[in-house]
C-alpha cells in the first residue's frame, strides 16, 4: 500500500480527474461569479467593465437591510428550533427506556423525504388567516390572537422560517442522534454514578462530547438560513412587497427579473462572503477551549 | 505496464479536457453573428422554428389557424413550434445566452429590449412587410409595434390590453348596492355592505404583483390619463398628486375591507374561483377574462369603469383606459437561416392570429385591422367592449420604461392591500425611488 502511496506521479494522475471536475463545477463558476460582479451586464450584450460600481449600489440598496435582517432571522429560528428541539429529541430518543422510540425516529424524518412545494401549500393551507388550522386552533384554545401569519410583515418571515425548520428538523435530528450515540455509554454511567442526574449527565457528558456534531449542524442551520429561497419563493413570492426578501431573493430578482446580472453576481459574492464567515465564526466557537 | 501507464494518462487528459470544454463552451449570441447564414434551400422547403404560446385554447387556437392559413399562402414554409413556457421569458433568454435562438419568438417588451442591447432581435423598420402591417393597423395601437426607441422589433397580434373590474349582478343586488359605482366612496361603501353579506368584497390574485399595479394605475388613470407613463420623466423626483390621491384611496378601500385578508398571497386560480363560485362579489383582471367570466356566470357579470374621487372626475375620466401598449408579439432572429422569410411568416402569423381573435373569439382589441366578419357569438361583455368603450376612449396610459421604477410600483402597491401600511408609507419608498432614477 505504502509502494502505491509514494508515487507521487500517479497519485497527481488520479487526483487530476477530480481536481478537474471540482475545479469546473465549483471553483470555475464562484470565480466566473466574482469577476463578473465587477460588470455592468444584462447577461446577453457584452459586459462593460464598472468596477466596484455594483458593490457601492448594494451596500446603498434599500433591500439589502431587509435581505440581512431576514437571513439572520431565517438562521435563528433555524438554529433554535432544529438544533434545540432536534437535540432535546436524540436525547429522549436514545433513551433505551422509551417505548415506541423507532416509531418516533421515523415520525420526526418523515417532513424531511417530503417535497418542499408539498410542505409548503400545506402550510400555506394551515397560516390561512380565515380557514387556516393555526388561527382555528387559538380560536379553538379561546385565544384571542388570530393573525394574518403570511402577510403580516414582522410575522410572515418567523412563519415561513418554522415551516423549513419543522421540514428539515428530522435531518439535523438524525445527525444529532447519531452524535449522541457515538457518545461512549461508560462515560455517561460514570457521571450518573458519581451522582449527577440523566439530565445533568447529559449536559455536562454529552453534549460536550458532541461538539463535533454541533459545530456541523450549526453551520447547515445557519448557512441555510442566510441562504433561504424557495419557501419565500413558493408561500408569498417575498411579498408583501419585498417585506420577505433575502440575499438569494435579491438575487434572483436582480438576476431573473430585472437582467441585471453583474449586480445579482455582486449580491452572489456577497452571499457567499458571509457565508463563509458565518461558518469560520462557528467553527472558532466550537474550536474554542477544544484542547483545554 | 509503462504501455499501459501512458494509455491510461491519455484517457485522464482526454476526460479532463472534455469536462474542461464542455464547461467553458457555449456562448451567445456575438458568436452568431460571424456565423455565415445558410441559404433557404432551393426549391424545397423553409423549415422556420417558431417559439410561441400554445397551451390552452386561447392560446392554440389563434395560432393553428394562422399556421393552416399559412400553409396556403407560403406552403414552401414548415412551421416548427416550440411551445413557449410561463417562465418570465427565462427560456427564450437561455435560448440568446447560448445561441440557440428560434428564427421567430413570441415575446413582451421587456425581453425584446434585452435582447436589442444583444443583437439578438433583427430589426424590423425596413421591411417591406413592416411598412405593409403599419398600413394595416388599427388606429390608436401604434405604440404596440413602434417601440419608444423608435424602431418595430416585433409584429403584434393583439390591440392594447386593459385592466376591467368585473362584478357580480346578482351579489349586487342581493346587497341592495346600485350600479354603476362611480366614486371611490361608493366602492368603499359597497366593499362594508358586501363584507357585511358574508362575501369577499373583491378578489384580487396580489401574489402576482402586476395585478396590484394595474388596479392601482386604474385609480390613477382617472386623474393622470397618463398612467404610470407619468412618471417617466428626467428631473420628476417626487409623486404627482394624482398618484398621491390613488394610494390614499387604495389605503381607504383597503381600511373598508375591500380586499380579502389574504390578498397578497391569494394566486389567480384562488381569485378567479372565488368570483366564479359567487363567494366574492368583484373580481380584477384584463379584458381577455370577458370569455371565461361569460362562460362561468353567463348573464350575471358585467363590467364597470373604474371610478374616482367624485362624479364629476368619474364623467370626465371614464374612457380613459387602464391599459398602456407596450411593443409585443411576433419577432425575428438575427441568426435565423432564413431571415428574410422569417419576417414574412412572423408578420403573417401576427396577422392571422389576429384575425381569428376577431373572427372567432370576437375580440375588438386586435393591430391590424381585418375585412372578415364576426362568424361566432361574442360574449355581450364584449360587445360592450365594442361599442361602448372602445369608439370613446379618449386616452390609453402610456408605458413606463424605467424597470427600477415599475418594480417599485409593483412591490408597494403589494403592501398597500396589507394591514399597517400607510400611503404615506407608498408615497416615502415611491419618492425615494424617483429621486433615484429620474434626477
Amino acid at each position: 500500500m505504502n509502494k502505491y502511496l509514494g508515487n507521487k506521479p500517479a497519485l497527481a494522475l488520479f487526483l487530476l480527474p477530480a481536481l478537474l471536475l471540482y475545479s469546473v463545477i465549483l471553483i470555475y463558476p464562484v470565480l466566473q461569479t466574482v469577476l463578473r460582479s465587477f460588470y455592468d451586464w444584462d447577461g446577453l450584450s457584452t459586459a462593460s467593465f464598472s468596477g466596484l460600481a455594483n458593490y457601492r449600489e448594494l451596500f446603498s440598496d434599500p433591500l439589502l437591510a431587509t435581505s440581512l435582517k431576514n437571513g439572520l432571522l431565517f438562521a435563528v429560528v433555524l438554529a433554535v428550533f432544529q438544533i434545540g428541539l432536534g437535540t432535546i429529541l436524540a436525547l429522549v430518543c436514545a433513551n433505551p427506556k422509551i417505548r415506541g422510540r423507532k416509531l418516533l425516529k421515523t415520525a420526526y424524518f418523515i417532513p424531511v423525504v417530503l417535497s418542499v412545494t408539498v410542505v409548503c401549500q400545506l402550510w400555506i393551507a394551515m397560516y390561512d388567516p380565515t380557514n387556516g388550522l393555526v388561527n382555528k386552533l387559538f380560536e379553538l384554545l379561546h385565544i384571542p390572537y388570530r393573525q394574518n401569519w403570511l402577510t403580516s410583515p414582522t410575522q410572515s418571515i418567523i412563519a415561513i422560517a418554522f415551516v423549513n425548520a419543522w421540514q428539515f428538523m428530522g435531518y439535523q435530528f438524525s445527525l444529532l442522534y447519531a452524535g449522541v450515540k457515538a457518545v461512549p455509554e461508560d462515560y455517561f454511567e460514570a457521571a450518573t454514578i458519581d451522582g449527577c442526574g440523566k439530565w445533568r449527565a447529559h449536559l455536562h457528558v454529552t453534549l460536550p462530547l458532541m461538539r463535533e456534531t454541533f459545530k456541523f449542524c450549526f453551520t447547515i442551520a445557519i448557512t441555510s438560513g442566510i441562504g433561504a429561497f424557495v419557501q419565500m419563493l413558493i408561500m408569498t413570492n417575498g411579498g408583501p412587497g419585498t417585506t420577505n426578501y433575502t440575499l438569494t431573493f435579491m438575487i434572483y430578482r436582480y438576476a431573473f427579473m430585472e437582467s441585471n446580472y453583474g449586480y445579482a453576481c455582486a449580491v452572489s459574492v456577497l452571499l457567499v462572503m458571509i457565508s463563509l464567515a458565518a461558518t469560520l465564526v462557528i467553527n472558532k466557537v466550537f474550536d474554542r477551549g477544544q484542547n483545554v | 505496464m509503462k504501455a499501459q501507464h501512458k494509455r491510461l494518462s491519455a484517457l485522464m487528459i482526454t476526460l479532463s479536457m472534455t469536462l474542461l470544454l464542455s464547461a467553458c463552451g457555449g456562448g451567445n449570441a456575438a458568436t452568431n453573428d460571424s456565423a455565415e447564414p445558410a441559404a433557404a434551400p432551393e426549391g424545397g422547403a423553409v423549415k422556420l422554428k417558431v417559439y410561441a404560446q400554445h397551451f390552452d385554447e386561447d392560446t392554440k387556437g389563434p395560432f393553428d389557424y394562422a399556421v393552416e392559413e399559412l400553409k396556403k399562402e407560403m406552403p414552401e414554409v414548415e412551421i416548427e413550434l416550440d411551445s413557449a413556457v410561463q417562465d418570465g421569458n427565462q427560456k427564450l433568454k437561455t435560448y440568446a445566452a447560448t445561441g440557440n435562438m428560434p428564427d421567430i419568438y413570441f415575446t413582451d417588451w421587456a425581453t425584446l429590449q434585452t435582447f436589442a442591447k444583444s443583437k439578438n432581435v433583427e430589426i424590423l423598420d425596413d421591411y417591406a412587410a413592416t411598412t405593409e402591417y403599419k398600413a394595416s393597423l388599427n388606429p390608436g395601437v401604434e405604440s404596440r409595434l413602434i417601440a419608444p426607441d423608435g424602431h418595430v422589433y416585433a409584429y403584434p397580434d393583439t390591440g392594447i390590453e386593459f385592466q376591467l373590474i368585473y362584478y357580480n349582478k346578482t351579489i349586487f343586488d342581493k346587497a341592495g348596492i346600485a350600479t354603476p359605482i362611480k366614486t371611490i366612496d361608493e366602492l368603499a361603501a359597497a366593499a362594508v355592505k358586501l363584507k357585511e353579506a358574508g362575501y369577499v368584497p373583491m378578489s384580487i390574485f396580489a401574489k402576482e404583483k402586476w395585478i396590484s399595479a394595474a388596479f392601482y394605475n386604474g385609480l390613477v388613470t382617472r386623474e393622470e390619463a397618463a398612467g404610470f407613463g407619468a412618471l417617466d420623466q428626467q428631473g420628476l423626483t417626487e409623486l404627482p398628486q394624482a398618484f398621491v390621491t390613488a394610494a390614499q384611496q387604495i389605503e381607504q378601500l383597503q381600511q373598508a375591507g375591500l380586499f380579502d385578508a389574504n390578498a397578497t398571497n391569494t394566486n389567480y386560480d384562488q381569485a378567479s374561483s372565488q368570483f366564479y363560485q359567487g363567494k366574492s362579489a368583484m373580481f380584477v383582471n384584463g379584458q381577455w377574462e370577458i370569455y371565461s367570466s361569460a362562460e362561468k356566470l353567463g348573464d350575471q357579470v358585467d363590467w364597470m369603469y373604474w371610478p374616482a374621487k367624485d362624479e364629476a372626475t368619474y364623467e370626465a375620466s371614464k374612457y380613459y383606459i387602464d391599459g398602456a401598449g407596450s411593443p409585443q408579439g411576433y419577432a425575428v432572429s438575427p441568426a435565423s437561416s432564413n431571415k428574410e422569410t422569417a419576417v414574412k411568416v412572423a408578420a403573417f402569423l401576427a396577422a392571422k392570429s389576429a384575425e381569428y381573435k376577431y373572427t372567432q373569439l370576437g375580440s375588438p382589441i386586435i393591430s391590424p385591422k381585418t375585412d372578415k366578419p364576426i362568424a361566432s357569438d361574442v360574449p355581450v361583455m364584449m360587445q360592450r367592449v365594442a361599442d361602448e368603450l372602445l369608439p370613446s376612449a379618449k386616452e390609453y396610459a402610456k408605458l413606463l420604461s424605467n424597470t427600477q421604477i415599475q418594480n417599485a410600483i409593483n412591490d408597494n402597491t403589494q403592501n398597500l392591500l396589507v394591514d399597517g401600511f400607510k400611503a404615506q408609507n407608498f408615497v416615502d419608498n415611491l419618492n425615494r425611488t424617483l429621486g433615484k432614477e429620474n434626477k
